[in-house]
């Protein structure tokens, strides 16, 4: 009997340990898997986080957690608070000091905007690093709810990636049998530079519609020249510019009459921060795209 | 080592430990000397430990091992080229190494297999230089310098088409990298070992090194063997050169300008010079980094444009004053 009950107290004494153990640590701990496969777990959902790129900066917003960034980087002026948040330098090369001192508890990097030496050097000061590269639509939503769960803020996350998901497919139905119109986007301007139809912008182009007529080239963002754009004759030549301004990257265009997209004035701009992030912005300027299109199909 | 050797010696030392005490105080995040001293004796904030010891030191000593490789590496090879426009990448090894690093940074690599893809570039382009140059007639310097010479400019035209043909969001890392970058540093000791070996090793070999910088005739008259002390000197400045390339880049000027800069102030004795171009390159590159790292804070420069602006003037000013 008193050997049972010294058992039953040691059983008792090893159980109750090992929940105390871990409850503290399950109820709260939250985890994800990051766009290179590394799985990321926090003991309790992120309070401070540093986002290392301007899209990253966007997509923490847009999964609620707009009020737990203590660090951006250069070019986050989206939205408008992220202007306010501290700068830790270019997303190419960041001032870790300066990003020490803040004392994240969560950082979001950049899979290929961030040099891997740097997110290695944070991770070795032993700073949970969640990497991210949206390179699709649903990757888009799918990386709004995974930083909403790391934030526990899953309430507005989840709702935002699914307005986004329900939008884009919307956009979808509303053109799956549009007329095809050949299409050329133009990233840069010199050098002359499109995309693929790897690239996000480049399935807004099928999105909407549209053929990309370097959407078959290897590289992801191809460089190119003005010989092959007036050689594969688009119907229509989107472009973004640096900031809101572009005025010669399409009049360059209007030297050309013997382009399609030039004869048929089809030469529109698409606001760059609209298309060229991979956030929910991406709706909105999807639909201005796929508007393009339509006013293009109606000169014919 | 005679006194008037030393003097010059210690007041560089001090010099050096002025450099890296203002770097390891000075940063984008204020900590005061009293606490980085704290930090020192093992006290002070967990953000400050940190700081200073995880961050600011391993920077600060991988720069003064850079900044001293780079220098003696660079005063041998004036003395072995008998060239005052030698520099420890005359000869086509920072081209190798950064042909080497380009090429793990566009396969997507980072931190050691950059270094270690560097230091393997670094190897080839000494070992392709070493053999064309032996190739089947006889060696001279100025065979060395022209197949050096040729070597770079191959390597120079490899670079250019790699970054032409880069992903535009990996063209960031390579240009800093290409540009000199001491935070792509890790562990500063193995740099500081050889640093600390090779200046001990040369320091006796200064009476010889001073007879061969007269020419070979002379050396070899005085019974310096010069041939093999020329290859001990070539092997010896490749390695500490890519040792220097693999930390922290292709640093531009320090290889070039302290040599020169301290053979104007002290002469040229070799048996001064080497030791002092190591204490020298090592606190120009400290001062160099922690202004490239504080300048335009949190925006961070690559040393390597400090280093030029700092390095001009000053040479300038001593060349203008000399004679």
């Amino acid at each position: 009997m008193l050997m049972f009950s010294s058992r039953l107290t040691v059983a008792v004494v090893i159980t109750t340990a090992l929940l105390g153990w871990q409850r503290p640590a399950q109820a709260d701990s939250v985890c994800a898997t990051d766009d290179t496969g590394a799985k990321i777990c926090l003991d309790q959902p992120a309070n401070r986080i540093a986002a290392l790129s301007p899209g990253a900066t966007e997509l923490v917003w847009a999964a609620g957690a707009g009020d737990k960034v203590v660090a951006v980087v250069s070019y986050s002026d989206y939205p408008e608070a992220a202007k306010d948040v501290v700068s830790v330098g270019s997303h190419t090369r960041m001032d870790l000091e300066r990003l020490i001192e803040l004392q994240p508890d969560l950082v979001i990097g950049w899979v290929t905007g961030n040099p891997p030496e740097q997110l290695e050097a944070i991770r070795d000061l032993g700073l949970p690093v969640f990497s991210i590269e949206p390179r699709t639509f649903e990757a888009v939503s799918h990386t709004i709810e995974r930083l909403a769960t790391l934030a526990g803020t899953e309430d507005a996350g989840f709702a935002e990636a699914e307005r986004f998901r329900q939008g884009i497919a919307e956009v979808s139905r509303q053109y799956q049998n549009a007329e095809p119109v050949p299409v050329f986007y133009q990233v840069w301007d010199q050098p002359l530079m499109t995309v693929n139809n790897e690239h996000l912008i480049g399935k807004v182009i099928t999105l909407c519609g549209g053929v990309n007529v370097f959407g078959e080239l290897e590289r992801l963002v191809p460089r190119i020249s003005a010989e092959a754009v007036i050689g594969a004759n688009p119907e229509a030549i989107l472009a973004g510019g640096m900031g809101e301004e572009n005025r010669h990257w399409l009049t360059r265009w209007e030297e050309f009459p013997g382009i399609e997209a030039t004869a048929r004035s089809n030469l529109y701009f698409i606001p760059p921060s609209l298309v060229q992030r991979p956030t929910p912005r991406m709706l909105e300027g999807s639909r201005l795209f796929c508007e393009k299109l339509d006013t293009a199909r109606g000169k014919r | 080592m005679s006194r008037p050797l030393l003097k010059p010696l210690l007041v560089l030392a001090f010099a050096c430990l002025a450099a890296m005490v203002l770097s390891v105080g000075t940063g984008s995040v204020s900590v005061s000397p009293g606490q980085v001293l704290a930090v020192l004796l093992g006290e002070g904030s967990n953000l400050q430990q940190t700081l200073v010891l995880e961050l600011r030191l391993p920077r600060t000593l991988s720069a003064f091992a850079t900044g001293g490789l780079l220098a003696v590496a660079g005063a041998l090879m004036q003395v072995l080229l008998r060239n005052p426009l030698a520099d420890p990448y005359v000869l086509g090894l920072s081209g190798g190494a950064a042909v080497g690093a380009l090429l793990a940074m566009l396969a997507g690599l980072g931190g050691l297999l950059v270094s270690g893809s560097a230091f393997a570039g670094a190897l080839l382009s000494t070992l392709m230089v070493f053999g064309l140059a032996h190739g089947t007639g006889s060696w001279t310097p100025s065979r060395l310098l022209l197949t050096g010479v040729v070597v770079a400019a191959g390597w120079g035209a490899v670079i250019t088409l790699m970054l032409a043909v880069s992903p535009a969001q990996r063209l960031p890392g390579m240009l800093y990298w290409l540009m000199g970058d001491v935070s792509y540093a890790r562990s500063p000791w193995p740099a500081l070992g050889l640093l600390f070996l090779v200046c001990l090793l040369v320091v006796p070999l200064g009476r010889s090194l001073n007879v061969l910088a007269r020419g070979p005739m002379q050396a070899a008259a005085l019974g310096v063997s010069v041939r093999p002390l020329e290859w001990m000197i070539y092997i010896l400045a490749s390695l500490l050169t890519a040792t220097a390339v693999t930390m922290a880049g292709s640093i531009g000027f320090v290889g070039l300008v302290v040599p020169h800069m301290l053979r104007l102030v002290l002469g040229n004795d070799q048996r001064l010079i080497l030791p002092a171009c190591a204490l020298a390159g090592g606190a120009l590159l400290v001062l160099a980094d922690t202004l490239a790292r504080v300048v335009i804070a949190p925006e961070q420069l690559p040393v390597g444009v400090i280093t030029a602006l700092l390095g001009v003037p000053t040479f300038l000013y001593l060349l203008y004053r000399s004679r």
